[in-house]
Order: structure tokens, then sequence, then C-alpha cells
């Protein structure tokens, strides 16, 4: 099945009828001064132990609180309801001494008890959250040796344990276990409610799932809120899922800020407003086009480096993004420690793809076979990167056919080498900020079987590397086993890595007082202020 | 008239069960992993084995289907993998919203669409009949999404008369939930000022719904009056001195509207399924747009669920069309 579309899709037309919008639209009855009505998408749903995504991650930062936290741009780890924490030499043994008088939204006390029952029931309910904890941490052995003190001790050393930390939300264990039912560990009910002790409480009255959520300050949180005097009383998640709709509800003051995956060709109408502006921001999401490594011809070294010089990277990212991306020619973001900047990445040449096929077909590898690429045709991105990728591979004589599917196919296809297609187009967000979420869970063949590590590449030194990296605390340690990991994986090219990218909000004039980070990407509400 | 609704449920449950088997083994051919959906993105395969078993996605396929129908029938309809919520609970919050705005639209293009057909006949090859002729074909031929985001630009943003998008404004608190259809909720609890924001964020999403529908009944009740206009009965009561007007909305009008009610039963089902689009861009909160996630994450319970509630509204509502036209006509009902 070809990808193709109509001429005009609906959100060009919604964007074309924005552009000529922009000047003389009527401003809706704008939401108080008080109220921050926010675009942004919701999580499937409230539960932070069930859900682990980019909505969630935004939900988290403004409900929730955990031990540490990221903060800043470039994202540094700060201590939270944590005040400090401590390692043993062997990195088995993590300690995290807590502040004291921490409350939840119900007015009951935040202690290490609650913390343990937090991270038992994340590695009991096992889903996505726990990901990063399931294969080093036991329930029995996160402890609580006094009120203010957590003790995690881990099976094996694991430095990216620390890194997740700010991944895991303390629940408050009272509320939870009042509606519990069958020793679901309150999984229903929390789905649909709060139990947190963050900066803003979630009001259940106020949640459709997916639709709305109602939030309201917590003027009893910890941080207090001497650093903002004049801060948003209300969040009112307004999720748009048209971008037409979502442009208009901006330009018409009836939402404050879209999502930060506004479409490139909707920035010049929204910076042509009075009302509202784009910001730019460059977070760690990599934009990879993958290659099963197991099927030929992608089994051969000279395939694989034709195809890395067949893709025409600064015309995708100049032509088609609008330039609203960064060249990233690493196999994790360029911003990111553990980069070998002496590396080089591949360029557009199709003269050297030429050579290399060349090569290759000489060491028979079937460069004249379909192959398959397969985008998520719900995601524009993905099937435009696929479509120039087919114009350029069609010069070379390379039949490439662009195939329709969903993500759920995509990582259910991922688990074994032989149902996964040829080629494949998908990101790689933040999940937590460490080399291991994106080199050490993409090319160490022990996660062959997920999604993520789907080329099926294999070298054994690499292996070694990223998994003695892995079980290092320091990171002036691990950086260098990381950097020479790297280099022998862009050596190989099982991949072909693309961009970094940049993310693009609409943000309503009066809006103050943001900041960001890639971590969350500037959904956290307790900075901003609102004019007027 | 009870033997008759009944016969009628009878033939339709063993209709619901194919829909059901045929939409399971459609789900089931797709190549997607229902484990890997409910276990998240970060997942590791150990994770995803676990929920594989638990859930019993590793049994046969027949035996996942009786398993189903077993629960089906304890009205438990699973947990959704996107939202981890039982799917029974996600429906029933979100139907009321995608019924408020079908029978809204329905009415309005059968209270505008019959009386603007009756008008067409009457003045046929006229110049209201050539208008309303155009309005018609303009009407069906309109996409659904550019209606919608032409009357967005012009009421919400133009005129400002009119909200853009949802159910209800941001600063306008939720009425308490009795019945789940919010116009409603907000008259039981008195409140006024939520019912007129709720009507006025209903207006566009109505409209747009209903447009399609509305063209298409005016074409069937222009086409029924002027046939039954051409009746003996009609020249008869006129010859007899009979009130015209009386005659038209009265007698030809009830000997005309047969085809027009059996298209009202079809346009109901193609309402709901217009609706996903229409939801998708005033964000309307019902089920269209749950589905078209459930589509695009694999989600099966849902999509199942969801086949068999619209398979099942549409059977009732065709039931209802039966009935209507028995009313209608009283022979059709003794005939079975």
């Amino acid at each position: 099945m070809s990808a193709s579309g109509p001429l005009l899709h609906r959100r060009q037309l919604g964007g074309l009828a924005a552009g000529a919008l922009a000047a003389g639209a009527l401003p809706a009855k704008a939401a108080d001064a008080s109220t921050f009505v926010n675009g942004w998408a919701l999580p499937a749903n409230l539960d932070p132990h069930q859900i682990f995504d980019v909505p969630m991650q935004a939900l988290m930062l403004n409900a929730y609180d955990t031990l540490y936290r990221y903060e800043g741009d470039p994202p540094k780890i700060v201590p939270w309801l944590a005040e400090s924490h401590t390692v043993s030499d062997d990195g088995l043994q993590w300690e995290f001494k807590l502040r004291s008088g921490l409350k939840f939204h119900d007015g009951s006390p935040l202690t290490s008890e609650e913390v343990v029952y937090s991270f038992r029931r994340v590695l009991a309910l096992a889903l996505a959250p726990a990901g990063a904890f399931l294969k080093v941490l036991k329930p029995e052995n996160v402890t609580a040796p006094d009120p203010l003190l957590v003790r995690f001790k881990l099976e094996t050393s694991y430095a990216p344990f620390f890194a997740a930390i700010p991944s895991i939300c303390i629940v408050n264990p009272r509320v939870i276990k009042a509606n519990e039912k069958d020793g679901d560990w309150g999984k229903t009910w929390l789905a649909s409610n709060g139990a947190g002790s963050g900066a803003y409480r979630i009001i259940p009255t106020g949640y459709r799932p997916l639709e709305y959520l109602d939030l309201e300050i917590n003027d009893g949180h910890f941080l207090g809120w001497a650093d903002n005097p004049k801060p948003v009383r209300k969040i009112a998640y307004r999720p748009t899922k048209e971008s037409s709709t979502r442009v208009l509800a901006l330009l018409n003051g009836s939402l404050d800020c879209t999502d930060n995956a506004l479409p490139a060709d909707q920035v010049d109408p929204i910076n042509a407003s009075k009302i509202a502006q784009v910001v730019k921001d460059t977070i760690m999401r990599t934009y990879i086009i993958r290659m099963n490594n197991t099927k030929p011809p992608f089994n051969n070294l000279n395939a694989r480096l034709c195809f890395a010089h067949a893709f025409n990277y600064s015309g995708f990212i100049n032509e088609v993004l609008n330039g609203y991306a960064t060249r990233d020619p690493y196999p994790m973001p360029d911003n990111l420690w553990g980069i070998p900047t002496d590396a080089k990445g591949y360029d557009y040449d199709l003269k050297k793809a030429k050579e290399y096929m060349a090569k290759a077909i000489a060491e028979g590898a079937p460069m004249k076979r379909p192959i398959e690429i397969h985008v998520q045709t719900e995601n524009e991105q993905s099937v435009q990167g696929a479509q120039l990728f087919q114009a350029d591979l069609a010069q070379l004589g390379i039949n490439l056919k662009v195939v329709g599917d969903t993500w759920p196919n995509l990582t259910s296809s991922a688990a074994k080498p032989d149902s996964t297609p040829d080629m494949w187009v998908h990101w790689v967000s933040t999940y937590f900020v460490d080399p291991e979420n994106w080199v050490g869970q993409m090319y160490d063949s022990q996660f062959h079987g997920t999604w993520k590590a789907s080329a099926y590449y294999k070298n054994d030194a690499v292996d070694a590397l990223l998994r003695k990296a892995r079980g290092l605390v320091k990171q002036e340690d691990r950086a260098p086993l990381y950097q020479e990991a790297i280099r022998k994986i862009m050596a190989d090219s099982p991949d072909i890595w693309i961009y970094n990218s940049i993310s693009l909000m609409g943000i309503n004039k009066r809006v103050k007082g943001r900041r960001f980070c890639t971590v969350g990407q500037g959904s956290e509400v307790r900075w901003l202020t609102l004019d007027g | 008239m009870l033997r008759f609704v009944l016969r009628r449920t009878a033939l339709v449950l063993p209709s619901l069960l194919g829909l059901l088997l045929v939409t399971f083994l459609l789900i089931h051919a797709v190549p997607s992993d229902p484990a890997a959906a409910l276990a998240g993105d970060a997942a590791t395969p150990e994770q995803i084995a676990r929920l594989r078993h638990q859930y019993g996605f590793d049994r046969p396929i027949f035996e996942q289907f009786l398993l189903y129908l077993d629960k089906v029938a304890h009205l438990d309809f699973g947990e959704s993998a996107f939202s981890h919520r039982p799917v029974t609970l996600d429906i029933a919050q979100r139907l009321p919203a995608t019924l408020e705005l079908t029978f809204c639209a329905l009415a309005l293009s059968v209270f505008v669409g019959v009386p603007l057909g009756v008008m067409a006949a009457l003045n046929h090859n006229a110049w209201p009949d050539y208008l309303l002729r155009i309005f018609s074909v303009l009407g069906i031929a309109m996409a659904a999404f550019w209606v919608a985001i032409m009357l967005q630009l012009l009421f919400s943003m133009q005129l400002g008369w009119l909200p853009l998008r949802g159910e209800l404004s941001s600063t306008m608190a939720q009425p308490p939930r009795a019945t789940g259809f919010l116009v409603v909720d907000c008259l039981i609890a008195g409140r006024w000022d939520a019912f007129a924001d709720a009507l006025r964020h209903l207006a566009l999403p109505a409209v747009t719904l209903a447009l399609g529908g509305l063209a298409t009944i005016v074409r069937f009740t222009r086409a029924g009056v002027l046939d039954t206009l051409q009746q003996d009965f009609v020249f008869y009561e006129r010859a007899m001195g009979y009130r015209w007007l009386r005659l038209v909305w009265i007698f030809v009008l009830r000997n005309s509207v047969t085809a027009t009610v059996t298209q009202i039963g079809l346009l109901f089902g193609g309402l709901i399924a217009g609706g996903v689009v229409v939801e998708a861009i005033f964000d309307w909160p019902g089920i269209g747009s749950y589905t078209v996630q459930a589509i695009l994450t694999g989600d099966r319970q849902v999509m199942l669920a969801v086949t068999l509630l619209v398979g099942t509204v549409y059977a009732a509502v065709n039931i209802l069309v039966d009935l209507v036209h028995g009313l209608l006509d009283p022979r059709l009902m003794e005939q079975g």
C-alpha cells in the first residue's frame, strides 16, 4: 500500500484559514487571569504508575512530586522531595534523605513509608514506568529505615537507576488503599483521580479521559510560592484533536497554548497574530529510519552504507520541516553527554551511495529486491521522510515501497526479526536522560525483541562496552565507554539517524515566566504567570 | 404491537452475534499485539509476555471469543489497553455526548428538512424549488470537515457569536452529572448559565452534522409529496373544498413520508459514523474520537465494544422506524 493523500489536508486548509484570519479574528471571551487553558494532550489515564509518555510527564510535573526532578535546559537532575542522596561504591545501595514536613494534597504526611509504597506499587503493576527498575529492583529491597530515609538495594549495579528516579511519582497510599478492588492497587480508581502532593491538585469532577481535566493550585506545596507571587490558580486542560481547531483556538484566545508538536507550516500565521507566538525549543527526540539488520540486503555493511548516503538529510530538514529540526548524525541526541563529537556522520551523497551499492551487489546483496519501509500513517512526517527517501533511492534503481502502518502494529511486529519490516520510521523520546535510553536499549543485543532494538544489531564489542557503562556509577567513567560504543555503532551503520527535534509550541502572549526542560517539554505550570 | 416488537428484537440478536463474531475475527486478523499495547512503550518483552498470559491473549482464538461472549453477557467489556480503564465506564461517560449531538442533528434534519421538502414540492419548478434543489445538492456534496472549518471561521473567529470547540467553556464549572447528557444535567441542576453555554457549544457541531441528512430529507420529502399530490384523493378533497394547507400538512404528508422515515433510520447510522469527523474538529467528547484513538492504538476491547454498541443502537432505531411505519400505515403492522 502506497501512502498518498488529498492535495489539501484538513490541517492545511485550517492553516490557510488561520493565516487569513490571524490579523482580523475577534478574540473569544478570554479565560480569566488566573486560569491557564492548556492545549496539551492528556495521558491515556491519570495514574502515573500505569502510563509513561510525554503527556503523562506533563501531568506528573504539575500534579505529583518525585524524589528528584529534571529542571533546566540542558536538563539537570535536582533534589525535589529528597534533599540529598548517597550511593555505595559498588553502586548497589542508594539512600535518599527526604525533606521534613512534606504533605499530600489531603494534608496527610509524606514520609519514607509512602515512598516505599509508591515504588512497590510501580513494581507490582509492572507497566511502562517499571521498565527501568524491574530487572534490578525487588519490592522487598525498597525499605524505610526511618521516616525520612529511603533505601534501595539493587540486584546489580545499574547507573541509569538514578536517571530514572524522576519518573516515579510518590502517591498517597491512604486514599489509594481506600479505593482498592480485588487487590488491584487502586488501579481503576487512580486512573480517574489524583493522589499526589504536587503544585496542583486534580479535581476529579473536572475530568473526562482524553477530553478535559481541571487542576487547582495546592497552596501548601512544599516548595511554597514565594518565587511566583502571582501563580496560575487553575489549569484547564482542553486538548484539541485537530491542528486547525488548535490554531484557531489559540488565535481567538480560548487556548493559552497548543501542544508542542505544532506543524511547521503553522508557525508564520501564529507569529503574524497579535495575540500569540511560537516558541521553539531543542528537545531530545531523535528521528530514525530503522533497518532490519537480519534481512538481506541489510545484513551487508556496504548495503547499509549505501542507504545511509541516499537520504537527503538537509533537504528533509530545510525543505520539508522548514528548518525546525537539527541534523543529528548520532544514534542519540547530540545535546546529551556521551557523544563522540569527533565522529563524523553520513552525508547525502548519491555518488558514494552508488559506489557502496556496487560493492554490496558484488558481495551478493540483493539490492534490487523490492524493499518495504513502514510508516506511521497518522503521522505526516513519518510519511514525508519515507517518500523523500523513495524518490532518491529510485535514482539508484532501488525499489522502495512505502507501507502505511500504525504504531501498535509496528511495535508488535518488531518483537521478532522475521516480522520486523525491512525498514521503518520512528522517533525515540526522552524516557529518562541517559545514554541508556537511546544507545543502551537500542544497540545492546539483550534488548532484541523490543521496538527500540528493532535493528537487531549485534556486535559483541558494543555489547560489552554498553554493559560495562551501565554498571558504573560515575558519569565521567561512563562517558568514554558510550563514546567508544557509538563510534563502533556508527561505523557499522545499522540505522539511519536523521535529526534531533525542535519542538514548536504556540503560546498566548499573556503567558509569562515559562521555563523549559526537555523532560516534560516545558509543561511545568508552577513558574507561569498570566498578564491581565 | 408487542408481538411485532418482540419478533423484531428476536431477529436482531443473531445479527448482533454475527456482527460481534465478524468484528472479532477481523480484529484478530490484524497482526498487532494487544499485550504490547497494554504494557506501553517502555515495556520489556517479559512484561508483555506476562500480560499476554494474564489476559488470555495466548489462548486459541475461539476460546478467547467464548470468554469474551461470557463477559459481554455480564456487561463486562474488559479493560481498554490505552486508558487502562474499564471500557464500560469509558463508554458510559462518552456515549451520552454522542447521542446528544446525534439526536440534536437528527432533530434539526427532520424538523427543518421535512417542511423544506414540502415547500419545494408545493413550489415545483418555481424558484423556491430550484433554490432548495441547489441547497440539497450542496448539502450532500460538501465534506463535513470543510463545512465545520468554514462555520468555525465565520461564527467563532469573525463574528465571535459561537464557541469554537468543546461542550462547555473552560471557565464554566461542570454541573453534577445525573444522566450524562450535559444539556439535561444542566436543566436538572438548575444551572441556566451552563445550560445556555452548552446550547451555544452544541450549535456548530449539530448544524455541521445535520447538513448532509437535512439535504437528503429535503429530497426524499419533496419526491414523496410530489408523488402523493398526483393521487386521486388529493384531487377529490380539493374538489370538495377541503382546506389546502390542512390537506397538505396532514394527509398528503402522512402518505408521503414512508420513504423519508426509512431514510431517517438509515441516517441515524450515518450520523453516528459522520460524527467521528465532527467530534474531532469540534473536540466533542463523544465516542467518535474514542473509537479513532482505539483504531490507531490497536485497542481491541474498545473496537469490539463500540462496534457492538453502534450495532445495537442502529438496530434499536430501525425497530423504532418499523414501528413508526406501522403507525403511519397500520396495514404494515398487520402484515408483520
